[in-house]
């Protein structure tokens, strides 16, 4: 018993996991004063919140280091083997979503199990990650990059449960599985005029779809995005007020607390989605880069695993993991700072909620299991 | 079992490195990006996230409050409240005006229309349903968070408290139009939503009333929700009040006169010139233009036989049939053309050329002098003396009472009115064979018919003139302006004569016993204006029967009847006030127009000389008895003298 807890503890990438816990860290202290309400709070006086938020934070926060440990401790065989049907199981929990799914905020998302809310296109964002890293670890291409045939499969594995996200409909989620599937085929090598070839049919197909099958508000929604002064209440408010509210953060930030756009309420989804408006306007420049290292740091260790492990499929799944935490962080980064269009993604280990928390560490359990460095491994 | 697991095909280190740098370069756009906002263009947002806070938005003025002549306020403000939407806080307009409308039972075309009416900026409050009453407000808030974007605010709201006292003059207010809002006298002062006076003194003294909107600057959040004030604020200046010379009274008796009638009452203090009451009936409830007035309603107010919105009193022209003959008669006196003592037969008609004009009493009245012929109103008499005087005659001492122009009363809408004339019908009739005046015309005009009009205001300050000694008194209705406080008199009316008559006291004095006689004389038209025999207050006055219609297609419907006229004054010796009234289709001015003056009277009496008011009649139709025993003088049954009708014009 004890050698094994001693080599699990051992295997751990402590590094990884600093990075890890420090992001978080700030997230909770920047959704204290996002959440920050002087009327009736005294500051820094965690416990009169009445919103609760904080502590329900911190519990989602426990709750997702437990479940990354637990994770961790698993053989990267035992990810494997289970991979399919995780994935089977999760492509059946979204059927089920659309057909008995609660209905909030228009989409069908929530799969109310007692008193548990699931959300299966959260799992399915694992599920896509390890059916693929499997099925590609199990095909590689026969000439060294994927031709088009070959990529029939992969492109099914995250392509179905995309559609069936889309049908929720939610954008931002399925845009995610689609960039997860995408990053972890190009990392195995696409032949290079397939590549040419889909990057032209998709130029098309935007183009199609933007002349015939975009309502008018949706273009509308992209075009505020150029040009946000055309409509600054409808929607462009969300990204004048999140740009003026990081912008008057300047180079050191109004300091904690102080921050006046988000104290308003100007931010709208500034504990979720727009956290970052608050850490920006509160920490400026200085604090917005720090945070925005400790991303990269956190991508760079996890790639750093991948280059060390000796297998196919632990380095596809770091690689899942990366493109799944990047692309969120990126997206909403973006929204945020005025670049990319307003798509509901939460910031991962920083934006308040359960989901988001509870995959990303499973998503680092996943990692830390993959790139131990353990005996099990080493010796099939 | 792992083989194809364990195998590596690609090089996985080169790859990572690949996606890192791909990672890097993102994340270098993203501090770029940050860099720009932040560093660049960091003060500019600072600025835009400090104004993004402060917001100053206008505070409405009290309007000013009118009051009577003793105080007791007319119109005033009450506390209201409306049922607004902000648009930035409402992230579906469509839905929430649905739901709005489906909770309040409102049509959405009618909560649309509201809408569409006020433009402006988008934090500007778009009130939906005005003065809402409680039913409403607690549906709202009961519903409020399926309303997102629409909330209750105060706000304070015109109040007519008498209703409909006095409406035509106190006018109303309404919404600003959005038209109004264009013009550049609006512009500055106003915004969609305001109230704005619209007709009567609410529009004539539209700058006095309206006050002076404060400035209220305050941190707000992102729902506009205060959240402290800023230091420096502009407070709201109330609108002045305004002192009429009515006297609420006065004005209640006058209204009540005239209840169920069409018709208008004016009362005026021959001595200065002050109106004591105005009143115009039908008459509307001014309080229902300041909450929502539906287009339909609108319509309905102000088209319609009833001509709610018109002022009567001084926008109504009517002939003034046999009232006008006691001018005729101060004409004839000054001229010489007649004496109080000297007659002229009445045979009951009188022959001009071809033309036979009779008089109302077919077998005539006999020999009579001025005063009998007031007190009968005669119409041969006046044929006579109209045709001695001749057209222009007539013309000028008509103008010279202040007939044919308006009075410069301190209302607007007020009519010229006419008087004819041969310059008149030359000008009018321009070109045509008509355009020259024929002496059969002459006779019509001389006992107030034909194309003679005047406003009932008109006839109040002609009467005023003959029995003040002559003065043409401009009538007025604000006597004083005060700031809102009351402290300050802004401004102040002075009694203000527009010209002399120039007739002798003593031919205005042998008129006035024919117009006692009128009333006091047992052969009187006008016996129902006395007032209360133990007052020992006489009255003096004459009546009018006006011709609507030939008499020959004339039926008994009622709008075929003629109107009723009554100009009196009292006390006979020393007058004090003036009341005219018009009823329209009253039949008869001594039936149906004497009384209301009395009434009138009677309200100034008990108000200024404290003498206790008579029992009410228990039936109008009842003919008015003189009291039994003090008074030998007066007959034990006044013969009721039959109502005198206008010389009817009949050619042979």
């Amino acid at each position: 018993m004890i050698p094994e807890v001693k080599s699990y503890f051992s295997s751990i990438d402590w590094i990884l996991l600093l990075i890890v816990f420090t992001i978080p860290t700030i997230g909770i202290s920047v959704l204290y004063s996002a959440s920050y309400d002087p009327d009736t709070e005294h500051k820094f006086f965690l416990w009169t919140l009445n919103s609760g938020l904080v502590l329900r934070q911190l519990t989602y926060c426990f709750a997702g280091i437990f479940v990354m440990f637990v994770t961790a401790a698993f053989p990267a065989k035992a990810a494997f083997r289970l991979s399919y049907y995780l994935y089977v199981f999760v492509l059946l929990l979204l059927v089920a979503v659309l057909v008995y799914g609660t209905i909030s905020n228009g989409s069908r998302r929530w799969l109310s199990l007692g008193p548990v809310n699931l959300q299966p296109s959260e799992l399915m964002k694992i599920g896509v990650i390890l059916a693929l890293a499997r099925y590609l670890s199990k095909t590689p291409p026969k000439h060294g990059v994927y031709g088009l045939t070959e990529l029939f499969v992969p492109c099914c594995i995250f392509g179905i449960p995309m559609l069936v996200i889309m049908r929720q409909p939610d954008l931002g989620t399925a845009l995610a599985v689609g960039a997860i599937g995408a990053a972890m085929v190009l990392f195995v090598g696409v032949r290079k005029w397939v590549l040419i070839g889909t990057s032209a049919i998709g130029v098309a197909g935007v183009a199609a779809a933007w002349n015939w099958f975009l309502h008018s508000y949706q273009k509308r929604r992209v075009l505020t995005l150029f040009d946000p002064e055309s409509d600054p209440h409808g929607s462009g408010y969300q990204i004048i007020q999140s740009k003026i509210a990081v912008g008057s953060g300047e180079l050191f930030g109004k300091g904690y607390l102080e921050g006046s756009q988000t104290r308003l309420e100007f931010i709208p989804e500034r504990t979720t989605d727009f956290i970052f408006c608050v850490l920006a306007e509160e920490w400026g420049f200085i604090g917005s880069v720090l945070v925005i290292s400790l991303y990269f740091l956190l991508f760079f260790r996890i790639l750093q695993g991948v280059m060390r492990v000796k297998d196919y499929f632990s380095a596809l799944v770091g690689v899942g993991v990366v493109a799944l935490l990047f692309f969120h962080t990126f997206v909403n980064l973006g929204m945020v700072v005025g670049f990319l269009p307003v798509v509901g993604l939460p910031l991962p280990l920083f934006s308040y909620g359960g989901s988001s928390m509870l995959t990303t560490f499973f998503a680092l359990g996943l990692v830390l299991a993959v790139t131990a460095q353990r005996s099990v491994f080493s010796s099939r | 079992m792992y083989s194809a697991y364990d195998k590596i095909p690609v090089p996985i280190p080169p790859r990572a490195f690949s996606m890192l740098f791909f990672i890097a370069l993102a994340f270098f756009l993203l501090a770029a990006r940050l860099w720009y906002l932040q560093a660049l263009r960091g003060a500019s947002f600072a600025e835009q996230s400090k104004n993004n806070r402060q917001k100053t938005v206008f505070v409405p003025p009290a309007r000013g409050i009118i009051r009577d002549r003793n105080g007791v306020p007319l119109a005033k403000n009450r506390p209201a409240f409306n049922i607004q939407m902000f648009l930035h806080e409402t992230p579906d307009v469509e839905q929430s005006v649905e739901r709005l409308s489906s909770v309040l039972d409102i049509p959405v075309a009618e909560l649309n229309d509201r809408l569409k009416r006020q433009g402006g900026p988008r934090f500007r409050a778009r009130i939906l349903v005005r003065d809402a009453n409680r039913e409403q407000i607690e549906k709202v808030l009961a519903n409020r968070w399926f309303l997102p974007g629409i909330s209750v605010a105060n706000y304070p709201i015109r109040y007519y408290e008498f209703g409909s006292l006095a409406a035509h003059v106190l006018g109303h207010i309404r919404e600003i139009s959005k038209h109004d809002l264009e013009q550049p006298e609006f512009k500055a002062y106003y915004q969609p939503g305001d109230l704005i006076g619209k007709y009567g003194l609410e529009l004539q003294w539209e700058r006095y009333l309206q006050g002076r909107r404060g400035l209220n600057s305050f941190v707000v959040n992102a729902h506009s929700v205060k959240i402290r004030d800023l230091p420096d604020q502009v407070s709201a200046i109330p609108g002045n009040t305004l002192e009429l010379t009515i006297d609420h009274d006065v004005q209640a008796a006058s209204d009540a006169a005239l209840e169920g009638e069409w018709g208008a009452i004016v009362a005026m203090d021959p001595r200065d010139g002050e109106i004591i009451a105005l009143s115009s009936a039908p008459a509307f409830d001014p309080n229902v233009f300041t909450g929502e007035l539906s287009a339909a309603e609108w319509r309905g107010m102000v088209s319609g036989k009833e001509k709610v919105l018109n002022n009567r009193a001084v926008q109504e022209v009517y002939p003034p049939g046999s009232v006008f003959k006691m001018f005729l008669g101060a004409a004839g006196l000054e001229e010489g053309l007649i004496t109080p003592n000297s007659t002229e037969f009445c045979p009951g008609y009188h022959k001009v050329g071809n033309a036979t004009f009779r008089c109302h009493k077919r077998n005539g009245h006999g020999r009579v002098n001025l005063d009998q012929a007031l007190t009968v109103s005669c119409d041969v008499y006046f044929y006579i003396l109209g045709q001695r005087l001749g057209i222009d005659r007539i013309h000028e001492y008509a103008t010279r009472f202040g007939f044919g122009k308006p009075t410069g009363l301190d209302l607007i809408h007020e009519t010229p009115g006419l008087i004819p004339s041969t310059a008149w019908k030359k000008k009018r009739f321009a070109g045509t064979e008509q355009a020259r005046w024929f002496p059969g015309e002459t006779p019509s005009v001389a006992i107030g018919q034909g194309a003679t009009t005047t406003t009932p205001l008109q006839i109040a300050v002609a009467l005023s003139t003959m029995v003040n000694g002559g003065k043409v008194f401009r009538p007025y209705l604000v006597r004083a302006i005060y700031s809102h406080d009351g402290k300050k008199k802004i401004e102040e009316r002075k009694p203000e004569i527009r010209s002399e008559l120039g007739v002798k006291e003593e031919a205005l004095l042998a008129v006035r016993r024919g117009l006692e006689d009128v009333v006091n004389s047992p052969q009187g038209t006008a016996r129902r204006a006395r007032l209360p025999e133990e007052w020992g207050i006489r009255v003096g006055g004459k009546t009018g029967t006006s011709q609507v219609v030939a008499l020959s297609i004339q039926t008994s419907k009622r709008e075929h009847q003629h109107h009723a006229l009554f100009a009196g004054y009292a006390p006979a010796e020393n007058p004090e006030i003036v009341v005219v009234a018009v009823v329209e289709h009253g039949k008869s001015g001594g039936l149906a127009a004497a009384p209301a003056v009395r009434k009138v009277m009677e309200a100034y009496f008990h108000k200024t000389r404290g003498l206790p008011l008579p029992e009410p009649e228990g039936q109008k139709e009842v003919p008015r008895v003189a009291a039994p025993a003090p008074s030998p003088a007066s007959s034990p049954v006044a013969p009721l003298i039959q109502e005198p009708q206008i010389g009817e014009v009949a050619t042979q």
